[in-house]
């Protein structure tokens, strides 16, 4: 036992609330062996982060400790208290954060960051602390860090600025580094350069790390061993093979369900005794459409261009068909969202035109196409549902709206009754929509986003990132709601994401975008599983599949 | 940078020109023919005569701004109805006792509200937060001219610490100078110390919860660290903004405060020529004062930059 780099025994953590004491951890027990990486995983609310906050003493100022000890080195951190506190945090214990723009001071050129971090552990001057800065940046493979260390956040991509973070985080060689969420929001190729890094290093220096995520598929790429938690409580720990195979816990059965592979289908993401109790979600195969019907929509020629820059979006052409779904998918910055708003005619194109159901609506000024009879045929579901929906609105002002304004209802018991309608057909409970957003789940928000675009039965959906900030269990459903409605109600589809996963497995077509322009495209199964490109290969390869065991594991 | 500064003040001159416009209109905005209302209630019609004529005021209005214009442009702000002396000397005999007071003050909020904004915020909800407010409340509440004859009261007839009132130019040494200011830039800054707390406590606040104030700690920096180096730099735009804006407020507490503590500054000046319908002298402060608040606006604008690297014009 005695060799263990940080033991957690029996951790209880409270945050005091308005509505009084609320148990975020209830009796976490976990070890660390110096230099091993574990995955700490569980969705949103699971405690896994107030854990990895207790460890590193960063939690909220309403968070206690109220029971457990937190060994580091044999020493109970819970009970340190300021200088020794503060020898510890950055030196012998570091930690990086979700979000990296963030979590760097916005205002403070990185280079000082960094010193920042050496000359509060090392009494060296302030020039062998910049010094080593720079060699911090060259570890984490940042190029030209002579010039790098004068930049500021908002100038660097979110990856080098987890880069950034990696480099405060072992300036001073700790023995832990607690990594929450590091890859969170970064595009997946980045995300494995990143993580790639982080592994590398903590190889190289002997460093424990602790890698918290939701994301199954990246703890089974990088870590040996996995604790699964839900509820403040560890409910299985074991190696990714054990896990994965034989996973012994229902929760993570479930989780592992959810989880979309490379091989998985929509009907896949529930365990089988969920797929029983829900036998009433039966899909109806499409009905295949009669040869030469026009199509839904047509694009010709697309392309944006943003005040004086570079083309954001150039030449960008493609056809849907009414019932089909299509997947538009690029690293951020390849213009896939841009592309997406101008077929909402949210933004107007530069150039090219947009045919919507025989009629060219592409002229048709964005801040005027409120008005048109298209208005209604074209809606969408944003991507962060905690964010796009009005905090002051309840659910069902929410989904009444677009039927009030587009539609001509009046209110009564006939807009009542659409509403209702609206919220059984994506399967939220009738008794949450007189709740404001902040009483919903992020699922059930989701739903509600979901129900006020096909409110008015629109034949074109454009999604962009539905699932980007849901809990795979969560995402699993609305995928599923998704795929249903579309199948019942005839409605197109257009997919806006980074998760390549959940394309092929939503999407008859796929469309990979790079730098504004379209790199390749056709069927999402033979494109994903032959890919043509380069550019699509890698995407593909940087998807983390909790088939594939842990390559590093392995190879160390 | 320096273009930056160069299109800004290029855009400040439409803005001097309505400014200046209003001032002109100062005297047309009052009822009554402009003549009779500058010479005064016991003026013969030959007076008044007298003064259209030598103001000009018999000709078309545009005429009139057009030449009162062309002359400040050339540096002349008229001359006094009452003393007969250029405006412009006037003004400048006494502008050395206003800047005093305002650039003492100025510092004296800074010094004191910043710290004690920073202070409330990193106690919130402490009882040191609370009594900071509670004084912020406090100093808000009360009237520059009661702050004034209480200071008075206390530091100078009671203790005999300060000189009552009074002023004594730089030339004759620091401290006689110092001393005759402490009170009334203690009386002055009252309201604007409270303000600016307040704001530094808010602006603190919000960024205190910010993701990178976390990784602040998670460096293992200490506390001054946290609150001065990466804190306290990211809440400086607001507090810039609103130290700018308190350069108003603190002119229109300057004629008030002169007048409590006798310093013989603008603001005693503004009052004489008020009563005595001096309207060229008017006219001058007034423009003078603009003028002052524009720069102001124009310092805060470039400090923004140096500031925050995220702004770039």
């Amino acid at each position: 036992m005695s060799e263990m780099l940080l033991e957690i025994d029996d951790l209880h953590v409270s945050f005091s609330t308005r509505r009084g004491l609320v148990e975020a951890v209830r009796g976490v027990t976990l070890a660390v062996e110096a230099g091993e990486m574990l995955g700490l995983v569980g969705e949103s609310g699971s405690g896994k982060s107030v854990t990895g906050f207790a460890t590193t003493r960063l939690l909220d100022s309403a968070g206690r400790v109220t029971r457990g000890r937190i060994l580091f080195r044999g020493q109970d951190v819970t009970k340190l208290r300021g200088d020794d506190l503060r020898q510890l945090q950055g030196a012998a214990m570091s930690m990086i954060f979700q979000n990296p723009r963030a979590a760097l001071n916005p205002i403070r050129a990185i280079g000082l960051q960094i010193a920042d971090a050496i000359l509060t552990h090392k009494r060296i001057s302030k020039d062998a602390a910049r010094a080593e800065a720079r060699e911090l940046l060259r570890a984490v493979q940042i190029r030209d860090p002579e010039t790098r260390m004068n930049a500021y956040p908002h100038e660097l991509s979110g990856g080098m600025c987890q880069r950034v973070m990696i480099a405060i985080a072992i300036s001073c060689n700790p023995a832990l580094l607690i990594a929450d969420e590091p890859t969170t929001g970064l595009d997946v190729t980045t995300q494995k350069v990143v993580m790639d890094l982080l592994a590398e290093i903590a190889a190289a220096r002997g460093m424990a790390t602790i890698l918290i995520t939701h994301d199954l598929g990246l703890a089974a790429r990088y870590c040996r061993g996995i604790a699964v938690m839900e509820r403040g409580r560890i409910v299985e720990e074991a190696s990714p093979r054990t896990l994965f195979g034989a996973p012994q816990h229902a929760y993570t059965r479930r989780l592992v369900a959810a989880s979309p592979t490379a091989t998985s289908q929509i009907e896949d993401l529930v365990t089988e005794e969920e797929r029983e109790r829900h036998a009433a979600v039966v899909s109806r195969p499409r009905q295949e459409l009669a040869h030469g019907t026009p199509p839904l929509l047509e694009v010709r020629k697309l392309a944006k261009r943003f005040d004086e820059g570079a083309a954001a979006v150039a030449d960008f052409s493609m056809t849907m068909a009414g019932g089909e779904s299509v997947g538009l998918v690029g690293e951020s910055g390849s213009g896939k969202s841009t592309t997406s708003r101008m077929i909402c005619r949210l933004i107007d194109p530069s150039e090219g035109e947009i045919v919507f159901d025989g009629q060219s609506i592409g002229h048709v000024a964005s801040r005027d196409f409120h008005r048109s009879r298209f208005r209604k045929d074209i809606q969408m579901v944003f991507q962060d549902p905690n964010e796009s929906l009005n905090p002051r609105f309840t659910a069902f002002d929410c989904i009444a709206h677009p039927l009030m304004r587009l539609d001509g209802m009046r209110g009564g018991d006939a807009l009542r009754k659409r509403v209702e309608d609206c919220a059984d057909r994506v399967g939220l409970p009738l008794d949450l929509l007189p709740r404001f957003p902040h009483q919903l789940s992020g699922g059930q928000k989701a739903r509600v986003g979901i129900a006020r675009a096909i409110a008015c039965r629109p034949r074109l959906l454009v999604l962009d990132e539905p699932t980007a900030a849901l809990d795979v269990s969560v995402q699993a459903v609305v995928l599923q709601l998704l795929d249903r409605l579309r199948r019942e109600n005839d409605i197109a589809l257009l997919f806006v994401s980074h998760d390549l996963n959940v394309v092929r497995m939503l999407c008859d077509r796929t469309i990979v975008l790079r730098n504004g322009g379209i790199v390749e495209q056709g069927e999402s199964r033979a494109l994903f599983d032959n890919p043509k490109t380069d550019y699509t290969r890698k995407l593909v390869e940087a998807i983390p599949h909790i088939e594939t065991g842990p390559v590093l594991a392995a190879a160390l | 940078m320096l273009s930056y500064i160069l299109r800004r003040i290029a855009s400040t001159l439409p803005v001097m020109a309505i400014v200046a416009l209003f001032v002109f209109s100062l005297l047309y905005i009052a009822p009554g023919d402009p003549a009779v209302v500058i010479a005064g209630d016991q003026a013969s019609p030959e007076d008044v005569e007298r003064i259209r004529q030598s103001l000009g005021l018999d000709r078309p209005f545009l005429i009139q701004f057009g030449s009162w214009v062309w002359r400040i442009l050339h540096g002349d702000l008229g001359t006094s109805i009452f003393t007969n002396l250029p405006v412009s000397t006037m003004i400048g005999q006494r502008l050395g006792p206003t800047l005093s007071l305002m650039m003492v003050t100025l510092l004296l909020t800074i010094v004191v509200a910043v710290p004690l904004g920073v202070l409330a915020a990193w106690k919130a909800g402490s009882l040191i937060d609370r009594a900071i407010m509670a004084f912020a409340v406090f100093g808000f509440s009360l009237p520059v001219f009661v702050v004034g004859y209480v200071l008075a009261y206390v530091f100078a007839l009671e203790l005999e610490w300060l000189p009552v009132q009074g002023y004594t130019p730089l030339a004759q040494g620091f401290w006689p100078w110092l001393q005759n200011l402490i009170l009334p830039a203690i009386a002055l800054g009252c309201v604007y110390i409270a303000l600016i707390a307040r704001i530094t406590r808010a602006t603190m606040l919000e960024v205190l919860q910010q993701d990178y104030i976390r990784t602040a700690r998670a460096k293992g920096l200490g506390q001054g660290g946290i609150l001065f180096v990466h804190a306290l730099k990211n809440a400086a735009v607001p507090i810039v903004t609103v130290i700018g804006i308190g350069i108003a407020l603190l002119i229109g507490g300057a004629v008030v405060t002169e007048s409590v503590f006798a310093i013989p500054g603008l603001g005693r000046l503004t009052i004489d020529a008020i009563l005595r319908r001096d309207y060229p002298v008017i006219q001058g402060i007034v423009l003078l004062f603009s003028f002052v608040y524009v720069l102001v606006n124009l310092m805060i604008d470039v400090t923004y930059t140096l500031v925050d690297p995220r702004i770039r014009y």
